[in-house]
């Protein structure tokens, strides 16, 4: 039999020729598979995480005083001030109670430089110091090791050369590299994480992250240099690819969206991401070497640092986003039987968002910096929400009077029309100065991008792995539990972060371990965002359960089961190694549902409209 | 909290605690203006996006063998007005929020300035007389200063920073502003109405009881500053008391913190470990944890140098009063077993020569030995004697003091 007829998945004879076959692969389906392992493996240790920080806020710190015989004579729970009659009794030992993670008392030892004489002592980890380590791990694993590259890397690699009708993209040995670069970085990541972690926040805030005590910044700062380096790759590799690869007759305009968002954050991850990789050198140099750049102590300046990793991050949300706003194109074109709603504006949205993002950076900075520049980057961050804005009406638009297929998938785009609405509508008020003062780096900001991180692209990238499950692994997955799972993830994730806008206008901030015990309200909103978060767990592992019984126990998918037009619905399922038996031949756009006929699908289940006028 | 009283307040509550804290700055009510506004358009731009959503899943659900009408995908008058109207709505947010906000960024002429120093992990106000706070309040697991501002007038927080980037917050006032090391930031509030009233009898500021039912609730006693830059560990403990006071009742209040000169040395330590910023990293407790070692049993124990230039020098110490007083002044002189490394904050120049008596003194008394603690309270007590004597005696001249006294002046 011959390879190039083979499907990407088969065996290659034996055990070992097929664990080769993956590990010297060029085959970018393979890579993406990978790719897609890994990035889960990643979520779920970052959700680990997370739900360590929603524990330890289940109920705030307080002090009880406990006398010699062990009994609690009074405690900080009830206290109400130095007007109140609650006076610390005499002979008491304060207790630190209302704790998840509780101090911890670890082994040191130190070498005497002159003798080498290595003393034994002790030093004790405090609870906070945990906590802060856990909304780092959370937030350094969901940033760099999850959400960037879950869909280019993974989804992007499997299905970018395939709707563009080529055989691989344009650089498979360097798609390979990126693959592996990845693991390598995260192997750093793991490294910083099994020597104790980071506690600095993912932000690595300088003079902090560069003057911290507790280790392994380095290492984990140089794992996201890494990291940096596996994302430039795919980003070179797709530019190229849709530049140079598309089949025949494929215009840019007849490109699925899909395709533009993941070319508009291509963009961006190749001139962003070496701004993040020489500001996160220099952050291991001043620790190294004592070279004195952002920590004032040695001459430096603790702002610039922000100015260096927000002109990455800020666009990196955009790189984080836009792979969504593509999924979610495909989503509703294809299960609304329906061609976009403007077209041309989404495309080129994408493309105005990925330039724009670049100009708003310092909105992160509207406490740290000069009044005059506030007022220069809050105008250009409202720039920015009119093509995202312009996108959600699209998405609707296309719904009307079409034709809409209730699967899983088609939920998934509703929740992701919900909570991202409600992530960019959350947006204005943090983009305007007066109210930004009071919710800057509260629990609204959290919730914010929660919204359209999470609500906006993890549902979106739930919604499309399980669009195209069916093509690139060719088993069908059970659609009443997916719906079920995706419920429950909905309304988990709703409540977790919905009361976290509350929380923020109150004044909470974030990344706080406790809170004062005398405000009611942030007692009872931190418990129920905390079991919000239980929801969510409860929904990911029926979502994880489905899929393994779908590729343990499936039923072998059709090659065209949402009667989709772009060009991956074309070929078998799972994709042949080459992706095409012979070049596929445009006969119609990728959304010409009002024409075009989908080929390999049952012409009863997607019927024509009755005056359909022939293909042109 | 119990439940039950949970749900009562969450009952009566439950509407307030969805929107902004009380308002307690003199402009912070056009701020909540502005958010309302943007609020309740965006609301209402929700509604209508989801209501045509879900209306559109339901009327257009897929009909076996029924294909979908055949309609535009394109309609240019429509994609203007959806850019258009968004547009202008930005437009207002902008400049109705710029226009509020940059006043708000201009110190007001003569406004009261009080030195605000942020550190790992306390916030320390140093007040136009030299003096800062001594009163102290349980918050979470912490005891921490209390900080009086004075009502009715602008207050002007000149914002510093010791060591790493903290925020200056106050959710009522509508204030927050970054604190850097080695830079001075600034911003202000205008208190509208005292939180707290002084107390002669004990020269604490109390909280008014608003509504006269003997309970304190939220809001009624005051507010919170907030550290809003992630600082480290305790950052979540950075969270201290602000009271405004009446202006008659905030001078009383200023001239009790800055006389410390009555406050006997133990005391005086007890209460400088709470305000002047020792409290975060160190315990009292036996084996007590924190950053740096626990303050109990240490007097009298060996301490090793760091590696000097000059072998010779600092090879180490006992822990006695000069040991404590270069351990304050310079932190990296010597370190306790198991916290090699770790970086304290300098304070030269925070403490007077009393004060870092008292402290000393309030450790000495912290020691295992019964002799030493006995020691601690002979000295104190020593010294409010001497110092009486010399009031009492101050115009016969008799005074004969040991132990010369430095004036107690903070901040000289």
């Amino acid at each position: 039999m011959s390879d190039h007829h083979a499907h990407y998945l088969a065996g290659k004879g034996s055990t070992g020729k097929t664990i080769m076959s993956w590990v010297w692969t060029y085959d970018h389906k393979k890579i993406g598979v990978m790719y897609l392992v890994a990035v889960l493996m990643m979520f779920f240790l970052g959700g680990l995480a997370a739900l360590g920080v929603r524990a330890e806020l289940f109920e705030p710190h307080y002090t009880e005083f406990v006398n010699d015989d062990g009994q609690v004579v009074a405690d900080t729970k009830g206290y109400k001030g130095a007007g109140s009659d609650f006076v610390v009794p005499e002979g008491t030992t304060p207790e630190q109670r209302g704790v998840m993670f509780p101090n911890i008392t670890v082994t040191t030892v130190e070498t005497n430089p002159d003798t080498g004489e290595r003393t034994e002592g002790t030093k004790t980890v405090t609870g906070n110091n945990i906590y802060n380590r856990a909304f780092t791990l959370h937030g350094t694993i969901m940033v760099f090791l999850f959400i960037i590259p879950a869909v280019p890397a993974a989804l992007g690699n499997i299905f970018l050369p395939i709707m563009l009708g080529a055989k691989d993209v344009a650089f498979p040995k360097l798609n390979l590299w990126s693959w592996y670069i990845y693991l390598f970085g995260g192997m750093f990541a793991i490294f910083a994480l099994i020597q104790g972690g980071v506690e600095t926040g993912w932000t690595f805030y300088t003079p902090y992250s560069s003057t911290t005590e507790w280790g392994n910044v380095t290492a984990m700062v140089l794992a996201a240099f890494i990291l940096g380096f596996s994302s430039i790759f795919t980003g070179m590799n797709f530019i190229v690819t849709v530049h140079k690869l598309r089949v025949p007759g494929m215009g840019w305009f007849d490109m699925p969206l899909f395709i533009w968002a993941l070319y508009a954050t291509s963009i961006i991850q190749v001139l962003a991401t070496p701004v993040l990789g020489i500001t996160l050198l220099m952050v291991v140099f001043e620790r190294t070497f004592l070279i004195g750049i952002f920590d004032p102590a040695l001459g430096g300046d603790a702002v610039l640092f922000q100015h260096f990793f927000w002109f990455y991050s800020h666009p990196a949300v955009y790189i984080m986003i836009l792979p969504g706003f593509g999924i979610i194109s495909e989503i509703i074109a294809v299960h609304c039987r329906k061609r976009i709603f403007g077209y041309r504006a989404i495309a080129f949205s994408s493309i105005a968002i990925a330039a724009i993002s670049f100009l708003v950076w310092a909105h992160h900075m509207f406490t740290s910096q000069s009044p005059v520049a506030n007022v220069v980057f809050s105008a250009l961050t409202f720039l920015v929400a009119i093509p995202t804005a312009i996108k959600v009406f699209n998405w609707i638009s296309t719904m009307y009077k079409s034709s809409i297929a209730w699967t899983t998938p088609m939920l998934y785009a509703c929740f992701f029309l919900f909570c991202f609405t409600i992530g960019g509508l959350t947006g204005p008020p943090l983009a305007t100065l007066a109210v930004d003062i009071h919710l800057h780096d509260t629990y609204f900001v959290v919730a914010h991008f929660h919204y359209v991180m999470m609500g906006g692209t993890v549902l979106a990238f739930v919604g499309g792995l399980h669009h195209w499950w069916p093509k690139f692994t060719g088993k069908v997955y059970n659609e009443t539990w997916a719906t079920v799972g995706g419920w429950i993830v909905f309304l988990g994730f709703n409540l977790t972060f919905f009361i976290q806008f509350f929380l923020g206008t109150q004044g909470m901030p974030r990344r706080y371990a406790t809170y004062p015990t005398d405000i009611p309200a942030f007692e009872i909103m931190h418990k129920i965002s905390t079991v919000g978060s239980w929801l969510l767990l409860l929904g990911f592992l029926i979502h994880l359960f489905v899929f393994l019984h779908s590729l343990l126990a499936g039923k072998k998918a059709a090659r065209n089961p949402w009667g989709g037009l772009t060009l991956e619905w074309e070929t078998e399922t799972p994709p042949l190694e080459h992706n095409f038996e012979r070049e596929p031949v445009m006969t119609h756009g990728p959304y010409d549902y009002d024409t075009a006929r989908p080929v390999n699908a049952d012409p009863a289940l997607f019927p024509m409209p009755t005056d359909t006028p022939k293909a042109h | 909290m119990t439940l039950s009283t949970m749900s009562s307040s969450l009952a009566t509550n439950a509407w307030d605690a969805l929107w902004f804290r009380e308002n307690g700055s003199a402009y912070a009510g056009e701020y909540n203006s502005i958010y309302y506004f943007i609020f309740w358009a965006s609301a209402a731009f929700f509604v209508v996006l989801m209501v045509l959503m879900v209306w559109f899943m339901l009327r257009y659900k897929r009909r076996p063998g029924v294909a979908a009408e055949v309609s535009a995908s394109h309609n240019t008058p429509l994609e203007i007005a959806w850019s258009v109207i968004p547009a202008i709505g930005f437009a207002i947010m902008f400049f109705w929020g710029t226009w509020a906000y940059l006043p708000k960024a201009v110190v007001p002429e003569g406004a009261e300035t009080i030195n605000v120093t942020a550190q790992q992990w306390q916030w320390k106000f140093e007040y136009p007389n030299g003096a800062t706070s001594l009163q102290t309040e349980w918050i979470s697991d912490m005891e921490q200063p209390l900080f009086a501002i004075p009502a009715g007038r602008p207050v002007k927080f000149l914002l510093s920073s010791t060591d790493v980037i903290h925020s200056f917050y106050i959710p009522e006032f509508r204030i927050k502003r970054d604190c850097f090391p080695n830079r001075y930031t600034v911003c202000w509030a205008e208190a509208k109405e005292p939180t707290h009233w002084f107390d002669p009898a004990d020269g604490l500021a109390k909280p008014y009881d608003k509504n006269d039912d003997g309970k304190f609730t939220d809001g009624e006693q005051g507010y919170y500053l907030y550290c809003a830059e992630y600082c480290g560990d305790q950052h979540s403990q950075m969270t201290h008391r602000i009271a405004v006071l009446a202006e008659p009742d905030y001078q009383a209040w200023l001239e009790k913190q800055n006389n410390t000169d009555g406050v006997p040395l133990l005391d005086l330590g007890a209460k400088l470990y709470k305000t002047g910023g020792c409290a975060a990293c160190h315990s009292v407790q036996p084996g007590g944890v924190g950053t740096g070692p626990s303050w109990h049993g240490i007097w009298g124990t060996a301490r090793p140098g760091y590696q000097p230039l000059n072998a010779d020098e600092n090879a180490g110490a006992v822990v006695d009063e000069q040991y404590i007083r270069t351990s304050i002044i310079e932190p990296q002189s010597y370190y306790a077993p198991g916290f090699q490394g770790v970086q304290m904050s300098q304070y030269a120049g925070v403490f007077t020569d009393r004060e870092l008596r008292a402290i000393a003194t309030y450790i000495q008394s912290l020691s295992d030995d019964p002799a030493a603690v006995e020691k601690a309270k002979q000295k104190s007590d020593a010294e409010a004697a001497a110092q009486a004597a010399s009031d009492a005696g101050a115009a016969e001249g008799a005074a004969d003091e040991s132990d010369p006294e430095v004036p107690a002046e903070p901040g000289a």
